[in-house]
């Protein structure tokens, strides 16, 4: 007996097979992972951060604490501005391509202008940094003759550096050369331009803000993130005319993962209803429990929310 | 109950000796006011049957109490097809965890069984999902008639539990039923259980009812009727079906309302053009005029504690609204429109809880239903529309019930709704109906 299999239709199963196959593989959910901590978000009018960063014209001035990224004797963080002053010879040499001008040497020397060479030939260098500001007014091609005569170049350190970048800049082809070797030796010889700050405590920032400003408060904590989730699932059904009048106070205890340490004590109930306070706190306490864990407190200030003291009232809700 | 009070006491001992830590640092405390209204997510399990027999009793039983628990609009049942756990048996505890995933916070578990008296046996325990507490368990025994109203009597203590407040579903309500055309409606006074069921007729249509009353006491009600001569005030036992004339008044007779007591009942008397508050204690029959003006005073309601009475009055040129003494004398005018200086107020009636005056407000070519302060103050407008009117309270001062009237050749309906605005039903009633009056619980005046 024969058995006519029709090939369009194993065709059809074989297709739809696989496309519900790839189907399942590709569009599988995958678990939603809480992120560890949460950041609380306030979108404001650049009128309202203004007024939060504020201060006043009028307020004290402030004496801010120096910044220590380390600890040990304590050194005052230096004034910037001498550390540029050092570097600038380096930036001197390697910015030398200024005219293009003709022969080897005239471009070492361009920089300094010709009589300070003459006079500072037995002297430091200082003093040619010194002057260098002030270009000189004198003739260039005078310049360069002073400087053929003097041929002889002082052999100092520095000079040397010049006159070791130079030679590569001489030699076009071999300009382009990558040389890491000589860019270390470069960096190696330059002081580090900041020391890390000691001091005997740690202190990452001068202060918390403007002492007269608002800036201190915009601050995201955990006590907001922390009434934000337990308000979520706190349900309370009063609204009476005196729903204002309703509190009631819970200790809650916490252990450091976020979780409840033990039951939320009801501290107090107020109200003109004892019946309606009760169910009030009773609802307030089903939703701390109801809500936990609260994974986001952060366990670096664990002390601050072992127990934490809430009151839960009715007053927005008429 | 007493075990959880007992650990809420000691916890809350400890915490104050030796557990405030934080306490004790000077923080203040975190502070949370909700600013929305949310329902509280609730289980009811289906009743279990003690019988195969009791099956249809169970399920009765435990749709009566979903559905007047979402209709109060503080509860928000879960579907039953959503559940993981089937509850068999009542006298084990359910597993928690399955409930929690549900975010529910209560569970409603319960069992009807029939007695070999005939009676039936209802029971029920009411969960804290969230810290598997028992909250309550009761059984009631009854016979299988009333199965409904244990049902509601379940609801109402469910109710009392979570919110603190009374329920209200153990009660009735009392209106005008409204059938035939428009030219030639035939009006009868109908009682019926607050959520519309077990209608039943008290008059046979014959002559025109208005204005039904509960007397907060008793399971009597007062209206008045049209009969062939003068209106007449009328008194009806409702368990016997026997009534009363209140009395024989010259002129017309309108808006009789009971004293909070049930000893006496105010109402207003037409004297020529104008129309004045009296009241008559039931017993002596005495009567006692409470004001006397040239103007149509009328629709008089008692405050809960007796003292003072609010009613309408043309007096000052409009219908407004005026407080006084119950026993007369100098009258404040309560209701002035912010928006509109046209606008007339009417139907005034006094809360049970004594912390608003409901209304009728009539402005801008629409009828209102609001309620304010005793003071006048915190109007809020809770419907509006074509025509709105007769405000009354549920016994515990939470929902309004009134009527609306769409206009054309369609008729009046019933309508609830809470006293903050929220959650508008439509109530189910045979006809068309208007001008209903709620009881107070059953259980507060039969037992």
């Amino acid at each position: 007996m024969k058995v006519n299999v029709d090939k369009t239709l194993v065709a059809s199963i074989a297709l739809h097979v696989l496309v519900i196959g790839w189907g399942l593989l590709t569009f599988s959910s995958k678990a939603f992972i809480a992120p560890e901590e949460s950041l609380p978000v306030d979108i404001i009018s650049t009128d309202q951060l203004a007024q939060m960063m504020a201060g006043q014209k009028t307020g004290a001035k402030e004496q801010p604490k120096p910044k220590v990224e380390k600890i040990a004797e304590a050194k005052p963080e230096e004034d910037a501005v001498g550390k540029v002053t050092e570097k600038k010879e380096l930036i001197k040499t390697n910015s030398t391509p200024e005219p293009p001008k003709p022969v080897e040497k005239p471009v070492e020397k361009k920089p300094e202008p010709p009589k300070p060479v003459a006079e500072a030939k037995p002297k430091e260098e200082p003093k040619p940094q010194e002057k260098k500001p002030d270009p000189a007014k004198e003739d260039p091609i005078a310049e360069l003759q002073k400087k053929l005569d003097t041929k002889k170049p002082p052999p100092k350190p520095q000079e040397q550096k010049v006159a070791a970048v130079q030679p590569q800049q001489q030699p076009k082809p071999k300009e382009r050369t990558f040389d890491p070797a000589q860019i270390q030796r470069d960096l190696d010889k330059r002081d580090p331009t900041r020391h890390a700050l000691a001091g005997t405590a740690l202190n990452a920032s001068a202060s918390l803000g403007s002492t007269s400003g608002a800036a201190a408060n915009n601050v995201a904590t955990w006590q907001g993130a922390f009434q934000g989730a337990v308000k979520r699932c706190f349900t309370p059904t009063y609204n009476g005319q005196d729903a204002n009048l309703y509190e009631a106070d819970i200790d809650i205890p916490m252990k450091i993962d976020g979780s409840l340490a033990s039951e939320p004590v009801i501290v107090a109930v107020r109200g003109p209803s004892r019946s309606i306070a009760q169910a009030v706190a009773e609802s307030a306490r089903r939703a701390i429990v109801q809500c936990q864990v609260y994974s986001f407190l952060p366990k670096q200030q664990y002390e601050s929310w072992k127990l934490i003291p809430m009151t839960f009232g009715l007053k927005d809700m008429l | 109950m007493n075990r959880r009070r007992f650990m809420t006491l000691t916890g809350s001992a400890l915490a104050m000796v030796g557990g405030g830590r934080a306490l004790a640092q000077g923080d203040k405390r975190l502070r949370i006011d909700p600013t929305e209204f949310r329902p509280i997510p609730i289980a009811i399990s289906n009743f279990v049957p003690g019988s195969p027999a009791d099956g249809e009793v169970s399920n009765g039983v435990t749709q009566v109490i979903t559905n007047n628990l979402k209709r109060s609009g503080l509860f928000a049942p879960i579907d039953q097809a959503a559940f993981i756990e089937r509850i068999s048996n009542i006298d084990v505890a359910p597993q928690f965890q399955n409930w929690k995933t549900l975010n529910a916070q209560a569970l409603v578990t319960g069992r009807m069984t029939r007695q070999q008296d005939g009676r039936l046996k209802a029971e029920f325990r009411l969960w804290d999902v969230v810290t598997g507490q028992q909250l309550t368990g009761q059984q009631y025994f009854t016979s299988p008639e009333y199965w409904r109203r244990i049902a509601h009597i379940i609801s109402d203590q469910i109710y009392e539990q979570m919110t603190g407040e009374k329920g209200y579903f153990d009660s009735r309500v009392v209106f005008v039923d409204e059938t035939g055309p428009k030219e030639r409606r035939v009006k009868k006074l109908a009682i019926m259980d607050q959520d519309g069921a077990n209608v039943r007729y008290l008059t046979r249509g014959s002559d025109l009812v208005l204005t039904p009353r509960f007397s907060p006491s008793s399971q009597e009600i007062t209206y008045m009727e049209f009969g062939q001569g003068d209106p007449k005030v009328y008194l009806y036992n409702i368990e016997t079906g026997q009534r009363e004339i209140v009395g024989n008044f010259p002129g017309m007779t309108f808006a009789p309302r009971f004293s909070p007591d049930g000893q006496r009942v105010i109402m207003s008397l037409q004297q020529g053009g104008n129309s004045n508050l009296f009241v008559m204690d039931l017993r002596s029959r005495a009567t006692t005029r409470l004001t006397d003006t040239p103007a149509i005073d009328t629709s008089p309601s008692y405050s809960p504690d007796g003292t003072r009475i609010c009613f309408e009055s043309d007096r000052g040129g409009r219908s407004q609204i005026y407080v006084m003494a119950a026993g007369g004398g100098p009258a404040q005018r309560i209701s002035f429109s912010k928006d509109d200086n046209n606008a007339t107020y009417s139907t005034p009636v006094w809360s049970p809880r004594g912390d608003y005056i409901a209304f009728t407000r009539q402005g801008g070519g629409q009828f209102s239903i609001g309620v304010m302060k005793p003071d006048g103050s915190g109007e809020r407008l809770l419907t509006s529309g074509f025509h709105n009117e007769g405000p009354t309270f549920s016994p515990n001062g939470r929902v309004l019930m009134f009527f609306r009237d769409p206009g054309g050749n369609a008729g009046p309906s019933l309508y609830s709704v809470d006293i903050s605005g929220r959650n508008e039903l439509k109530v189910p009633t045979p006809g068309f109906a208007s001008d209903p009056a709620w009881s107070p619980l059953l259980s507060s005046t039969s037992g």
